[in-house]
């Protein structure tokens, strides 16, 4: 369980002053770090990419809606899931934010436990996808040390390409490619070809 | 009578008697005859009238070349030989009325009078009379028999009640319509006073109508509004108008009555339709507002369920945070409250406004209201004024509306120092005195004022410069004050805020 990573927080916004104190008590109670927000733009304005956790947020706010706010999150990469408060007649409106990819939607008045339950789903698969990013980063780095050679070399071994047959496509000499080999082996931290192999996926 | 000359039996008088009477018979309008009672007469003598009477002259007549019974017409000579001979048999005087046909063909009325004078040898009556043209005066009579008729017609075919009273007010006709819309028969009602046919409870007013119109002086037509009872005691509202007709030197009144319990009832609907229209489109309004409102009540109710669960949190904690349930359960109760204004307001929406004045001590009306507004301004930490003229006096309205008002006005104003950042402790005041035999009512608050932009749909539903608030409290208020027969005001305050005032009537 990754739910209490310290660097998640939970993002609350609602234009409703009570409802957004409230949720913000249910949180502490539950000793789940947040922030509030009375509207979609107060939220942007503290907002980088950086930021992990998920979003509690309103469907209907006066000025940018929850719609538009999930829109502009989406356009800028952002991975925080997002939870929809919906209200009587929300329906269509929710449908399309779960369209968009929204996490899920509750119903106002909310229950407390399905919440905090929901809440606490969405840090974890905000997590998982985090440290997927990370690996995925941090794969990506390592492949850029590789030189031109070696990378050509990493492709066609992740292929499952034997040696030979790669001294004959690259027209360099066998024991070269064992050389290059090696050195994609040790530069990206791989013990075996299997290793090796899924690293390629990863990266791409 | 004198006798004719040339008599059938020759009884004869002197030459200067024949002249004058000659002269005489001449002149008679129509013509004298002296016949036997025979089939159809035979005259022996007639005056020279016949001519113009008949198209015959004398002569031709006197020879008995023709027959007076010839120019009888057919279907009457049996009635006419009927009435003449049994006048005879008795020698008794007769009159009869029947047609001839001229010579020229055509039909007339004559009128006849005649008797017997005397007997011939053989016992045939002999006759004497005169025989008159009376066509124009039977055509007069035939075109006002028609006339009657028609206007009887009229009058029995009539939808309102046609009802002729004597310049007493007794009844002296009764149509069809009358009969059925009263009960009576015409012959039972007959005699019977006029007002007997309205409801004791519009006795006077009738006879003030009855006294007024009898002679009104001018043509037009005055009707009045009453309520009618019938032989059964049936209460039922008419209109009526009178006219005077002149019969014969006596004043006599034709009154028309029309039965209004059906318009009444059609009225009725139409005012029902109207009223359940307005509702509906109130309704309509509403449901076009479900939304909002539904939002506007599950915002609050979201909270509570919020702090609720938050409070057994805290509650389970080991040890239990009170302070922090402490406040959970104070914010709980104050979203309660919240929602529980939202219905109210919308109740007061969809409620038909039913206004109870009564006569109320305004200053304990004034200071109740405060008691009650207290509670929401302690929350914002705000402070009520009261500023009461001394002895304040009684007033007429409907101390829950006007209750509903001086809150709303009292919460709107409070809200508006709210946004105003105005400090914990700040002042609204709540004040009352007399202004031109009324009392005037006023919250003054130091908020944000009216700003011109707002002012336009201040009093629209539905209208707020509050993120939550629906729109319709000042809506309202105006609309119950102007039921309570006053005018909500409003001016921005030179130091800042605004203040809303109406007026109450004294009681």
């Amino acid at each position: 369980m990754t739910t209490d990573d310290p660097s998640q927080l939970i993002f609350v916004i609602d234009d409703d002053e009570a409802v957004r104190d409230s949720m913000g008590m249910l949180l502490d109670s539950a000793d789940l770090p947040h922030r509030c927000f009375a509207s979609a733009d107060e939220f942007l304005a503290h907002h980088d990419a950086s930021q992990r956790g998920c979003l509690v947020l309103d469907i209907r706010m006066p000025g940018t809606t929850g719609l538009e706010l999930q829109q502009r999150l989406a356009e800028t990469g952002s991975c925080l899931p997002i939870i929809f408060m919906t209200g009587h007649g929300d329906v269509p409106m929710a449908v399309e934010a779960m369209r968009r990819g929204a996490f899920d939607f509750l119903r106002k008045p909310v229950n407390e436990t399905d919440f905090l339950e929901r809440v606490r789903d969405a840090l974890d698969r905000e997590s998982g996808s985090w440290h997927q990013r990370l690996d995925r980063e941090r794969v990506r780095q390592r492949i850029a040390t590789l030189t031109e050679r070696e990378h050509e070399v990493f492709q066609l071994v992740a292929e499952g390409i034997a040696n030979k047959a790669i001294a004959s496509e690259l027209g360099i000499s066998e024991r070269t490619v064992e050389v290059h080999r090696a050195q994609v082996m040790k530069k990206l931290g791989a013990k075996t070809l299997a290793q090796l192999v899924r690293i390629h996926l990863r990266s791409e | 009578m004198t006798k004719l000359p040339q008599p059938l039996n020759s009884k004869s008088g002197s030459s200067g008697d024949y002249d004058r009477l000659e002269t005489l018979l001449q002149n008679l309008p129509g013509m004298a005859y002296r016949c036997l009672n025979l089939k159809h007469w035979p005259m022996d003598f007639v005056s020279d009238g016949c001519f113009e009477l008949c198209g015959y002259h004398r002569h031709e007549i006197e020879s008995q070349s023709v027959l007076w019974g010839d120019f009888t017409h057919p279907d009457m000579i049996d009635e006419v030989d009927r009435i003449v001979s049994s006048a005879a048999d008795r020698g008794e005087p007769f009159e009869i009325e029947y047609r001839i046909i001229t010579r020229d063909g055509r039909e007339k009325w004559v009128w006849e009078r005649g008797r017997v004078v005397d007997y011939r040898s053989d016992g045939v009556a002999i006759l004497e009379g005169l025989i008159t043209d009376i066509t124009d005066r039977k055509l007069a009579e035939a075109a006002l028999m028609r006339a009657e008729a028609y206007a009887q017609a009229i009058v029995e075919s009539a939808v309102d009640a046609v009802i002729t009273v004597d310049s007493q007010g007794s009844i002296e006709s009764f149509n069809q319509a009358a009969s059925a819309m009263f009960g009576y028969r015409a012959d039972e009602v007959r005699g019977l006073h006029c007002r007997s046919l309205v409801a004791t409870t519009f006795y006077r007013e009738f006879d003030r109508y009855f006294q007024r119109y009898r002679d009104p002086g001018d043509a037009a037509v005055h009707s009045v509004d009453l309520n009618a009872c019938d032989k059964r005691d049936r209460k039922f509202p008419i209109v009526m108008s009178m006219r005077a007709i002149l019969d014969v030197g006596e004043k006599k009144y034709v009154m028309l009555i029309r039965d209004l319990t059906q318009q009444r009832l059609a009225e009725k609907e139409v005012r029902d339709q109207r009223d359940l229209l307005a509702h509906v489109d109130r309704l309509n309004t509403l449901g076009e507002m479900a939304a909002g409102i539904a939002h506007e009540i599950n915002q609050p109710l979201t909270a509570i369920s919020m702090y609720a669960q938050s409070s057994l949190r805290f509650l389970q904690r080991e040890p239990p945070q009170l302070q922090r349930l402490e406040d959970a359960l104070e914010k709980l109760s104050q979203q309660a409250h919240r929602a529980g204004a939202v219905i109210e307001r919308m109740q007061e929406m969809t409620r038909p406004h039913q206004s109870r004045q009564q006569t109320v001590d305004s200053g304990r009306l004034l200071r109740e209201i405060r008691d009650l507004g207290e509670v929401e301004a302690q929350i914002r930490n705000y402070i009520i004024v009261l500023r009461l003229d001394d002895r304040l006096p009684a007033v007429k309205c409907d101390p829950i509306q006007i209750q509903q008002v001086i809150l709303n006005l009292l919460r709107n104003g409070m809200e508006s120092m709210h946004a105003n950042h105005c400090k914990p402790g700040s002042k609204i005041v709540l004040q009352a005195r007399i202004d031109h035999e009324q009392l005037r009512i006023s919250i003054v608050d130091s908020g944000q004022g009216i700003s011109r932009k707002f002012e336009k749909q201040l009093y629209q539903p539905f209208a707020s410069t509050k993120e939550s608030g629906m729109g319709l409290g000042l809506s309202i208020s105006r609309s119950i004050i102007a039921a309570h027969g006053g005018q909500l005001g409003y001016s921005n305050n030179r130091n800042g805020g605004a203040t809303f005032f109406f007026n109450l009537a004294l009681a």
